[in-house]
């Protein structure tokens, strides 16, 4: 049970740790060490908090987290360790001075805690050398990756000495709290993730060079096509931070035996020696192998040539292997281009070094394919992608071009792949050549593990409805970025129907990226342009019938998002009766970008929502006035804990910090919300401000025109908003129902579909993913 | 009939709403701190006292009830001391001080507490609760408009340019910074407790602000125009009070009197540009003072904005040199109930520091009103 912690080591990687810590609601002490003649001993530990609190993307999930950060030094304050259970040690990367850091913990920390390293280059037995085996026993390595909230990987070491409990302790604290997926690493060199990541990029980079590839070229070949980041290689360089990479190639060459495949692969590459000392470091810097020139006045983008070291204007890559990839990668490095012939290069190297290192890395292929996905943001692992390709074909391949053949892979296509269901299970090669169920840990339920073995109880093109279990049946969204649609409606509505006669509850959560982007925009358009205006009505009123049938269902429906869940996705959320949401979950009314309103009941939540508690201001302007403000910015929250803030989510609601996690403790969530005897919420009454409140909006609005922060159209649809949340032509005398609010809803977004610069705004986020400001 | 007299005026520090030393003060608080210093400062007899007339632009919230009578309570004047709490929005303190002067007038009393109060962090511009008539405000845009387009409109008007606007906002800085340095108003400013502060002096002033760092602001209100946040009144949180007594009563207790109260006047104009308010009422003020402008050695324009105070003087051909000596509200902070007893008091206590002998305060008033009093050195 870690109930403190403490991080050493207030830099980048350090704080970010510490802000994690903060998000899982632990308090931690930050440490660093003393600045030379510093006034304010804990100076650096305090700069890096107020960094957390500036640095974008946020490294904490709310600003109230980063009261739990207590700043200190490592000279005044290790006296707090007394009461910390769990000490992260995130120094710079030198052995002597993380052993003195140790020396120093020993006596002063409390017996039993558990002290991590967060080296990702120094192995644990240097770390451990010479120091007693009280420390050994209650140390391991937890290596997380940059940025630590946002990447998902935390890989953990144990030593022959570590305490099995230690390492379950953390691994769990890991898992449940920080949301990370947890790898078993080995002792080796860069661990699992950046053994492979490193070779991988090392490969992309000479392999471009050998086969004359502009920087364009490979990135248009490395990215999405592979199912790699869509940076590629070159723009991924220019991210990490070109000066990064001797450091990273150095103590990868130093540790690793002289027969590594990655030594012999390494090379010396002036050009990138160069740029460095030129300051050319990547984004950070002046520039990296793509660069904004701003000389002239105008901001052209350029890129470097590999060959002469001269930048040109950068031009785009056109590939026909970046096409094909579209059907698959065996098509991709089948292809006769120089991209095919590119990323084949990369691959075949990179997949059976990959197949080379299990089990010296890790204990199984698992280990490797989560590894890559959550540390290098790789779609597929090295073993899923060469299932996807074939172990077969692609043995026979290398056999062809005579390259040497990992044992692990030639029993691989000997078996036909890594992994293959059986009786709906998943299974893994194991390193035994025999075929594993993979087991998830307790408390992680997958859709995608559910859908192996059965069928949908319900489906259409967009949405499908699945039997979890227990009673309790999961909506799945699956149309194009799960935008809604009247199939997704329709199979809402049956959910409904079915769950009430034949079920106990129903959780609303899938397993894309995101959880919905909202109603699709673009059948709305084309039924606008073809003047379809009642097929538009129809959907409004429909979605606000299935919302309204969502909110008072006899049931418990929990809405289980992550990612985003703007528009007619939040409204989803909105009318759960309960929330279990992951805690990366950026919610929205973002309606106002497209030129409406929100339509399917998200204005009427809102001002529900903000009804005054008793400590709020009174009177019938508070609620309308918070509701306008969040719609008509269309506010999105960072977080599920900035989504309470801005009461897209309620204080009662959970929040999962492990996506894995999600859908069982949804299931959990309306499980236990049966058992309690649930009944639908009671149908609130509203007192609003009727005329006067739109005026009243209105007059802040023409303020926000005047100063040129609302432009033209925003002013109507500001105007068509207020007069939804200020109650249309009603009196504050008066109550009204929430039907009352979503005809106004349903009557203000038919205004404004009809008008040209609606219209305008929708084709604009159509055509460039961006809000129009017309 | 016994004239009526300022005989005390003093303030809280002055400080930025929603950031400043006094966003957690209460305002009740805060003007009955202010209060009790007065009655201090002055030596008048609690039991003496008529009435609390305390104005306010936006009495709801901490502000609301009759707040003037729960100051007084707060303040622990005596029970038989009344309270009211009026608004004439900006213009509402010096209000105060034209009522006590008619209610000693038509002897309906002998000494009353002119105060004046506003937290604009803790109720906001507009109030809580923003519901106009939809009638009035489609009939007539001004009747709502907001101060700093009404200071677009008046810059535009006058051609004001926005170089003249930044300059008048540097020397009203370098105007309040000196008089600070010299320690000019630590006699009417009473200290306030904020938690465990103790807050002493203003916080609004910008001593380094420059015509170079002004010109660097963006336009705060309209993106075609001239007026900026540096040549705005900001947002303030603070309190003021004057003592008003009649002549005789003044003497008979010994009091020191800073100035007779001469004349007043308050007139309406068109809302869209009320920043020129205090023209029509200071011509008004002196013709039944029967005086011309310049006739006048001391003169307190309330600084709403640059562009306001810039077109009243030229219209009323007021010397600068003779305007805000000790600085204005672009530098000192324009709460704005509390204004108008600030420079009411400022302007008798002016006189007597100056030894002049004339002096007049005025403002302009959201809606469209302008109010002035011509003060005499008693």
């Amino acid at each position: 049970m870690i109930a403190r912690a403490c991080v050493v080591g207030a830099g980048v990687m350090g704080s970010g740790i510490a802000a994690q810590i903060a998000n899982a609601g632990v308090p931690v002490l930050l440490l660093d060490i003393v600045p030379k003649d510093a006034a304010d001993r804990s100076a650096i530990a305090k700069g890096a908090i107020d960094k957390l609190l500036k640095a974008d993307p946020a490294p904490l999930m709310s600003r109230s987290a980063a009261k739990l950060i207590t700043p200190g030094n490592t000279e005044d304050d290790l006296g707090q360790l007394a009461d910390v259970d769990w000490i992260v040690e995130a120094i710079i990367e030198r052995a002597d001075l993380k052993q003195d850091l140790y020396r120093k913990l020993e006596g002063r920390r409390k017996t039993g805690s558990i002290v991590s390293s967060n080296t990702s280059t120094i192995p644990l037995a240097q770390l451990t050398a010479g120091l007693p085996d009280s420390f050994a026993r209650d140390f391991c390595i937890t290596h997380f990756f940059n940025p630590p909230r946002y990447m998902r990987l935390l890989e953990v070491v144990g030593g022959p000495k570590t305490r099995a409990d230690a390492i379950e302790t953390i691994a769990a604290f890991g898992d449940v709290m920080l949301g990370k997926t947890i790898v078993r690493a080995k002792d080796t060199p860069g661990f699992v993730a950046n053994r492979i990541g490193v070779y991988w990029m090392q490969a992309a980079v000479t392999a471009a060079l050998d086969l004359g590839l502009t920087v364009e070229e490979a990135d248009s070949i490395m990215g999405r096509p592979i199912g790699a980041p869509k940076t590629g290689i070159f723009g991924l360089l220019d991210l990490v931070g070109l000066d990064l990479m001797p450091h990273v190639d150095q103590s990868m060459a130093a540790s690793l035996k002289p027969d590594d495949p990655y030594v012999k692969l390494r090379r010396e590459w002036p050009l990138l020696t160069r740029m460095i000392a030129e300051g050319y470091t990547g984004r950070k810097g002046k520039g990296g192998f793509y660069r904004l020139n701003t000389e002239g006045g105008q901001r052209v983008k350029e890129s470097i040539d590999l060959k002469t070291g001269a930048y040109a204007p950068s031009r785009d890559a056109r590939l026909d292997s970046a096409d094909a990839a579209k059907s698959g990668l065996k098509t991709l490095v089948s292809h006769q281009d120089k991209g095919g012939r590119y990323a084949w290069s990369v691959l075949s190297r990179l997949l059976c070094y990959a197949a080379s290192l299990v089990p010296e890395i890790a204990d199984d292929i698992l280990a490797v394919d989560q590894a890559m996905k959550t540390g290098f943001n790789f779609k597929r692992g090295p073993f899923e992608m060469i299932d996807q390709m074939g172990a077969t074909w692609f043995v026979e391949r290398l056999r062809a071009e005579k390259m040497a053949i990992p044992p692990l892979l030639d029993g691989a296509a000997e078996a036909g792949g890594f992994y293959r269901v059986d009786d709906g299970r998943l299974n893994y090669l194991g390193t035994d050549g025999a075929y594993h169920p993979v087991r998830r840990p307790e408390g992680v339920l997958l859709l995608s593990d559910i859908k192996l073995g059965a069928k949908p109880i319900l489906r259409n093109g967009s949405a499908s409805l699945w039997d979890i279990g227990d009673g309790v049946a999961c909506l799945e969204f699956h149309s194009k970025m799960n935008a809604l649609d009247a199939d997704s409606l329709a199979l809402m509505k049956q959910a409904l129907d079915h769950v009430g006669k034949n079920m106990k509850a129903l959780v609303i959560h899938n397993e894309a990226e995101n959880f919905s982007v909202g109603a699709n925009v673009g059948l709305a358009l084309f039924a606008a342009n073809v003047g379809l205006w009642p097929m538009i009505d129809d959907l409004i009123g429909q979605g606000q019938a299935v919302m309204k049938a969502v909110k008072y269902a006899p049931f418990p429906v929990v809405a289980a998002p992550s990612g985003m869940a703007l528009g007619g996705g939040c409204e989803t959320v909105l009318h759960a009766g309960a929330v279990q949401a992951h805690a990366e979950t950026y919610i929205g009314l973002v309606e106002v970008g497209v030129g409406v309103v929100p339509g399917w009941g998200g204005c009427k939540e809102m001002l529900v929502r903000n009804q005054p508690g008793p400590r709020d201001a009174k009177g019938p302007m508070p609620p309308v006035m918070q509701a306008f403000e969040t719609i008509s910015l269309a506010k999105v929250a960072k977080s599920a804990a900035e989504a309470k803030e801005l009461k897209f989510l309620r204080p009662g609601d959970g929040i999962t910090m492990n996506r894995d996690r999600l859908l069982a403790d949804a299931k959990a969530r309306a499980l236990k919300l049966v058992a309690e005897g649930y009944r639908p919420p009671f149908p609130p009454e509203l007192r609003l401000p009727g005329p006067a409140g739109r005026t009243g909006l209105n007059l802040a609005v023409h303020g926000f025109a005047l100063q040129g922060k609302a432009k033209p159209h925003d002013v109507v649809v500001s105007d068509a908003l207020a007069e939804v949340l200020s109650g249309g032509r009603t009196d504050h005398t008066e109550t009204v129902t929430e039907d009352h609010v979503t005809k106004l809803e349903r009557a203000a977004f038919m205004k404004l579909v009809k008008t040209d610069a609606t219209l305008a705004r929708m084709e604009h986020m159509l055509t460039t993913g961006k809000p129009l400001r017309n | 009939m016994s004239k009526a007299v300022i005989a005390g005026y003093v303030r809280s520090p002055f400080h930025f709403a929603g950031k400043g030393a006094l966003t957690k003060v209460r305002p009740d608080d805060l003007a009955a701190t202010v209060v009790k210093g007065l009655i201090q400062k002055t030596g008048v007899k609690p039991d003496d006292i008529e009435d609390l007339i305390l104005g306010c632009a936006f009495p709801e919230g901490e502000q609301g009830l009759n707040v003037a009578r729960l100051i007084g309570l707060i303040a622990g004047l005596p029970q038989s001391v009344a309270g009211a709490t009026l608004n004439r929005f900006c213009g509402s303190s010096m209000q105060g001080i034209h009522m006590a002067a008619g209610a000693i007038a038509m002897g309906a009393g002998q000494a009353f507490i002119c105060a004046g109060l506003e937290s604009m962090t803790r109720v906001p511009m507009m109030g809580f609760n923003p519901m106009p008539n939809p009638a009035l405000a489609e009939k007539m845009k001004g009747a709502y408009m907001s101060m700093g387009e009404t200071a677009e409109n008046v810059a535009r008007k006058y051609q004001i340019g926005r170089k003249e606007q930044e300059e008048f906002a540097v020397r009203s800085h370098r105007l309040a910074t000196a008089a600070r340095q010299a320690g000019k108003f630590t006699n009417e400013i009473i200290p306030i407790e904020a938690g465990k502060e103790k807050v002493v002096s203003d916080g609004c002033i910008r001593e380094e602000t420059s015509l170079e760092a002004l010109a660097g602001l963006k336009p705060a209100f309209d993106e075609t125009g001239t007026v900026t946040a540096g040549t705005s009144s900001p947002l303030t949180d603070g309190a003021s009070a004057c003592l008003v007594t009649s002549e005789d009563y003044a003497k008979a207790n010994g009091l020191k009197v800073l100035a007779r109260i001469k004349s007043s006047a308050v007139v309406g104009c068109a809302p869209e540009i009320m920043g020129i308010g205090p023209v029509a009422a200071t011509e008004r003020a002196l013709k039944r003072a029967g005086l011309t402008i310049k006739d006048i050695d001391i003169i307190e324009l309330n600084e709403a904005f640059s562009s306001q105070a810039i077109a009243c003087m030229r219209d009323l051909k007021i010397d600068l040199d003779k305007t805000n000596i000790d600085g204005g509200a672009i530098a000192l902070g324009h709460p704005l109930g509390a204004t108008g007893a600030r420079i009411t008091g400022k302007a008798a206590a002016l006189l007597q520091r100056e030894s002049k002998q004339f002096a007049l305060a005025t403002q302009c008033i959201g809606g469209g009103q302008g109010i002035a009093t011509i003060l005499e050195a008693a």
